[in-house]
């Protein structure tokens, strides 16, 4: 919303002492963020008039046109597009280097083969109005001059930020921004002070206007008046220069009237054509009713929507936008003026369902005070009398209310209000803070009984920390004196999956060398059928934002994927991880609130992603990172054979991730890229990734990552090395076991090569194990160590048929 | 005996004095050290010597058979000149180790974190998918709140008995401060990083996935001056201790009174720059005393303790801190970004 210096200056006298830049910032220390603070006359920097001299066509393009204009000191080549301008004509014309209010910036520029020096303007284009069917014509007017010169722009234009009076219905308008000032200024708010009796008088007393309300819950109240004696015609300067400063176009005087009004005070007003409508009904309605409104467009409605109708056919969508059937026109003669108050959320609703969010709905929207009706009708009757003169009042004043504010009073007790706001603010300052907004204070013992008034009572203000609020912000959150609180010291209870984490992260990105990545928690289906992904119980959103972005992921790995895709070109071998939560629609074990009802199931993982030239590589690599995450707790991570693969997963490679020797507890698992995979997703890179649940894993350590001291050998241990060849089949876990359990005295067993190929057979691997003997009670002999590796060779030969290899 | 060594020592520490070349040192290298040289010959036959004598003379003999070996060695090397001719380049890079990195978000998240946990504050975590309940209703943010609007929320496909849609995707981390109410009563404090979701478009300012902090504390006593103190520390912490901080009125459904923070632009010290967009200030946070309604929805009784509440959004405060100036970047799993932390 755009306020206009002048126009409320009508109800405060700022002082010259405050600038207009003060005033913003005061503004937004006090009340509401002021977006940006612009004198008019800088509005149109490096914007002027200009004369067309000629026009030609474009040698290379039919819609374009070459003009020649005249700006005084010199003539412009422009490029145009628009076809409604001749040779004399005054038009707009920015020049290089200007910047239009929607923040083009204009620059010489070559189009299709011509030189440009310059735009000639739409009325859109400056901020002027919303009309872009072609350049806007001027008045004849001084060659060169600056468009704001042109227009006698004098004006100081605040912007408002919208989305911070949302809960203000009193701030969209002069008024209710002018008592703002005047309370932290703290000086005297002039009150337009209107009177309704004033419509009682004139030769119209006595007329009935026929209106009745059907729907009293979504319309409060509903005052119309009729006024004869109308002339349509332009409205005057004053008003159109108002009106144009903050954005509203004029168009004419009864038009521009129910806008001024509404800019003025922020009650939407509405006028008909009195000799169009006859009477008025308020009802809801009926569906697949239609109308056409203002801006020509045939509207559905249905029968949520609140209309006023003629008693037979709809006049205007009630609070949204007028009726076309009903409209002022040039000829109308009499008038009669709406104002009422509608239930926010039915305008609300109504205006989402019609996409029509007018200046009308954005006020009701945020629950008008129905009180303001009174004042802006009777606002309104004065200035058509005062722009037409001959304008008369002819009908007696219809008010149809039922409606109750809450206006309290609200018990503040200043040692409650001390305590609160952590300072002390003498009782006199109080009062005069809150009887500068319009509150009414009444001294009640210790305590204040604060009256709200109306134009805040309708949900803005009601309990006594509403009253806070209005106190310490004229009072200034920058005055507070800042405290640190005085509590009882305590330690913090540790959130341990949450330190674990941290941990995690700290291991993968030092030690394991990964970089952490954050991605989306949404996949698509196409991304999870070339995952050959099974899509089963996925949560879906209801209103996705993008085509990709369409249900929650079950896993982390279809978006790690993407990583590898985003990174392969620039490097050669890397690693990712990501620590994120995944969903499906089962149910989980939070509380949904209320009911007894769950939320859907989500829990936390850790993923890992390798990318590298080799598969063998890849795989083997990602498994010892997940085995030195492991080690950093005093854990041995083991891998099983993975049954339930995922459809990524190339077969041959896809393992269960256990703690070693316990098959049956599943983390996750580590598997390679499929390769037919990888050629659909056009991953480049062999690629493996392990996927880990968090809570397991987190559980596991909390249960078993517990470190503890052993005592050092007193005996030295002895090194023997024995390598075999067995069938590809046998699986090294089974080989590891058999050895370690052979006997008391081998304390460990490691793996160190493992050749497959030339000379061993097909189906044949040769395993290579450093056995480490030793004896916690004494050294070894050389013949005890003997005895021990023959029986272990035999064994081996029994159990797998390994046939012993000599080096 | 011993005398005999020391003289042995002496003569031959001056023979190396004098020896100009390799080929002599050689040479004296043989005559004493070889394996008939003469030390070598007096160091066989300490075996002859009995107890005592034995064992105090072998240990001198061997120091000093020990320094005229390092003696040997260092005149070696001073001939040989390699040291001197070969200069070794310094300037040479050091043997590669390379590193992993952490998203920045997650480290000025740990960096709060931590400041918040010096400060007494538990570290809570909360569900991202989300009861329409826990996101608005307990928040104060009743049903027909703008807040709610399917342009800002992603909701879940899936409706409840009444056939409206109950599930969303969390749009702020504020969804946790009932459920923290609920379990651990007052007085409370606690902090609450995590995922959050918006639906818009993105672009360069514009993210549906982000990252806030939430702060709760509740108790006896606790004022809005209380409040302030404890977000000044944060932006000190967050940007030097200079950092100023302002807040001004602002509008939360879940608080009361409500206001927004900003801290003095680290880039300009204030002066105005681009970054700030020339007013000198960076908006950095969401802050307000906890509306009565929210703290009775936590079961937690508003005529006893009051608390205040706040939102940090961790990648606006990452990106002023690393002078990030893309919020997509965060999301992009782009290692050219990830690198640079």
């Amino acid at each position: 919303m755009l306020l206009s210096l002048n126009w409320l200056k009508d109800f405060v006298d700022i002082p010259k002492s405050v600038t207009p830049e003060d005033l913003g910032l005061k503004l937004s220390a006090h009340t509401v963020e002021i977006d940006s603070v612009k004198a008019e006359k800088e509005k149109f920097d490096k914007i002027v008039v200009g004369k067309i001299l000629e026009l030609k066509k474009h040698p290379s393009a039919d819609r374009l046109q070459l003009v020649k204009v005249d700006i005084g000191k010199e003539k412009l080549d422009i490029v145009c597009g628009a076809t409604n301008i001749k040779p004399g004509d005054f038009v707009p014309v920015a020049l290089v280097g200007a910047i239009l209010p929607n923040g083009l910036e204009i620059k010489a520029a070559e189009i299709r083969g011509v030189k440009s020096n310059g735009m000639l303007c739409a009325e859109d284009e400056l901020g002027i109005g919303e009309d872009h069917t072609g350049i806007m014509i001027l008045a004849k007017g001084k060659k060169g001059e600056n468009l704001a010169e042109y227009f006698k722009l004098g004006d100081t234009v605040f912007e408002v930020d919208n989305k911070s009076i949302t809960n203000r219905p009193d701030l969209w308008n002069h008024l209710g921004m002018a008592r703002e000032i005047a309370a932290f200024l703290d000086l005297r708010l002039k009150e337009p002070g209107l009177d309704l009796n004033k419509l009682n008088k004139g030769k119209g007393r006595g007329e009935k206007l026929k209106v009745a309300v059907k729907d009293s819950e979504l319309c409060p109240r509903y005052m119309a008046i009729a006024v004869s004696g109308i002339t349509i015609g332009p409205s005057p300067k004053w008003m159109q220069e108002r009106l144009s400063a903050v954005g509203m176009r004029p168009i004419s005087n009864i038009v521009d009237i129910t806008n001024y009004v509404m800019l003025e005070l922020g009650q939407p007003l509405h006028a008909f054509d009195a000799n169009l409508v006859k009477e008025i009904s308020v009802r809801r309605a009926k569906k697949g009713e239609e109308m056409e409104t203002l801006d020509g467009q045939k509207r559905e409605l249905d029968e949520n929507m609140l209309l006023i109708t003629d008693g037979k056919k709809p006049i205007a969508v009630a609070g949204v936008m007028g009726g076309l059937a009903s409209e002022i026109s040039d000829n109308t003669a009499s008038i009669i003026i709406e104002a009422a108050n509608f239930e926010p959320v039915q305008i609300r609703k109504t205006s989402r369902k019609l996409g029509l969010r007018t200046e009308s709905s954005m006020r009701f929207e945020k629950s008008l005070d129905p009180n303001l009706c009174a004042s802006a009708i009777a606002r309104a009757v004065e200035l058509v009398k005062q722009l037409c003169p001959k304008a008369e009042v002819a009908s007696d004043l219809v008010d149809i209310k039922n409606f109750k504010l809450e206006q309290g009073p609200i018990a503040i007790s200043l040692e409650w209000l001390e305590k609160i706001i952590g300072e002390k603010f003498e009782e006199k300052r109080i009062i005069k803070i809150l009887e500068n907004l319009g509150f009414a204070v009444k001294k009640n013992g210790e305590k204040l009984e604060v009256v709200v008034p109306s134009w805040r009572a309708t949900k803005d203000i009601s309990i006594p920390e509403d009253v806070v609020e209005e106190i310490v912000r004229i009072y200034g959150y920058n005055n507070l004196k800042p405290q640190m609180p005085k509590v009882l010291m305590q330690a913090p209870l540790i959130n341990e999956e949450r330190k674990l984490e941290r941990k995690i992260k700290e291991i993968l990105s030092q030690g394991a060398k990964l970089s952490e990545v954050y991605n989306y928690s949404f996949v698509n289906e196409e991304q999870l059928k070339k995952l050959k992904m099974e899509i089963r119980d996925y949560v879906k959103l209801a209103n996705p934002i993008a085509s990709q972005h369409t249900l929650l992921r079950q896993s982390l790995a279809p978006n790690l994927l993407e990583n590898v895709k985003t990174n392969q070109a620039r490097y050669g071998e890397f690693g990712l991880f990501e620590i994120g939560n995944i969903f499906m629609d089962l149910t989980g074990a939070e509380d949904k609130g209320g009911q007894k009802e769950k939320l859907p199931f989500q829990e936390r993982k850790l993923g890992v992603i390798l990318a590298g030239e080799k598969k063998g590589d890849v795989f083997r690599k990602i498994k010892g990172i997940v085995e030195y995450l492991f080690d950093h707790f005093g854990l041995a991570a083991g891998f099983e054979i993975l049954e339930d693969l995922p459809g990524w997963a190339e077969s041959k490679t896809a393992a269960k991730i256990v703690l070693e020797g316990e098959k049956e507890t599943a983390l996750g698992l580590v598997a390679g890229l499929d390769s037919r995979v990888a050629a659909s997703l056009n991953i480049k890179k062999e690629t493996a990734i392990a996927e880990i649940s968090f809570k397991e894993l987190a559980g596991l350590i909390f249960d078993k990552g517990i470190k503890k001291y052993e005592k050092l050998p007193k005996y030295p241990p002895v090194v023997r090395d024995l390598a075999f060849v067995v069938g590809s089949k046998i699986l090294y876990n089974d080989i590891k076991k058999e050895i370690e359990n052979f006997s008391k005295l081998v304390k460990k067993v490691e793996l160190f090569d493992v050749y497959e190929g030339e000379g061993l057979g097909e189906d044949n691997r040769s395993l290579a194990f450093h056995i480490i003997y030793q004896a916690p009670d004494r050294t070894l002999t050389a013949e005890e160590i003997e005895r021990e590796q023959a029986g272990l060779i035999k064994t081996l030969e029994k159990k797998f048929e390994a046939q012993i290899r000599n080096f | 005996m011993k005398d005999k060594i020391e003289k042995l020592k002496e003569e031959i520490l001056d023979n190396l004095v004098k020896a100009k070349e390799e080929g002599a040192l050689r040479d004296l290298e043989i005559k004493y050290l070889g394996r008939k040289g003469e030390l070598t010959k007096i160091l066989r036959s300490l075996k002859d010597l009995s107890g005592n004598e034995k064992k105090e003379i072998g240990q001198l003999a061997n120091e000093i058979k020990k320094e005229i070996e390092d003696k040997f060695a260092e005149m070696k090397k001073a001939f040989s000149g390699k040291e001197k001719k070969e200069q070794t380049d310094v300037t040479l890079p050091g043997e590669k180790i390379g590193r992993g990195h952490l998203n920045p978000v997650t480290i000025v998240q740990n960096e709060l974190e931590d400041l918040f946990i010096s400060m007494g504050f538990m570290v809570l975590d909360g569900p991202e998918l989300e009861s329409d309940f826990y996101n608005f209703t307990a928040v104060n943010i009743p049903p027909n709140h703008p807040a709610r609007d399917m342009q800002d929320t992603f909701y879940i496909d899936k409706k409840n008995k009444d056939g409206e849609y109950d599930l969303v995707m969390r749009t702020h981390t504020s969804s946790v401060q009932v459920r923290a109410m609920q379990k651990y009563g007052a007085p409370l404090r606690c902090v609450v990083p995590g995922k959050c979701f918006r639906c818009e478009a993105t672009d360069v300012r514009h993210e549906h996935t982000f990252y806030q902090i939430e702060g709760l504390m509740i108790d006896k006593n606790i004022s809005l001056a209380n409040m302030k103190a404890v977000l000044e520390t944060v932006a000190k912490k967050l940007y030097g201790e200079e950092t100023k901080l302002r807040m001004r009125p602002k509008f939360y459904p879940f608080v009361e009174p409500g206001a927004n923070g900003e801290v003095t632009c680290f880039l300009c010290q204030g002066e105005g720059c681009l970054l700030c967009k020339n007013s000198g200030w960076l908006e950095i946070f969401g802050s307000g005393l906890v509306h009565p309604n929210v703290l009775r929805n936590g079961g937690i009784d508003p005529k006893i303790y009051s608390g205040f509440a706040f939102g940090f959004g961790l990648n606006r405060v990452t990106q002023l801190k690393y002078g990030i100036d893309d919020v997509r970047l965060f999301n992009s799993g782009d290692m050219r970004f990830l690198q640079q932390f």
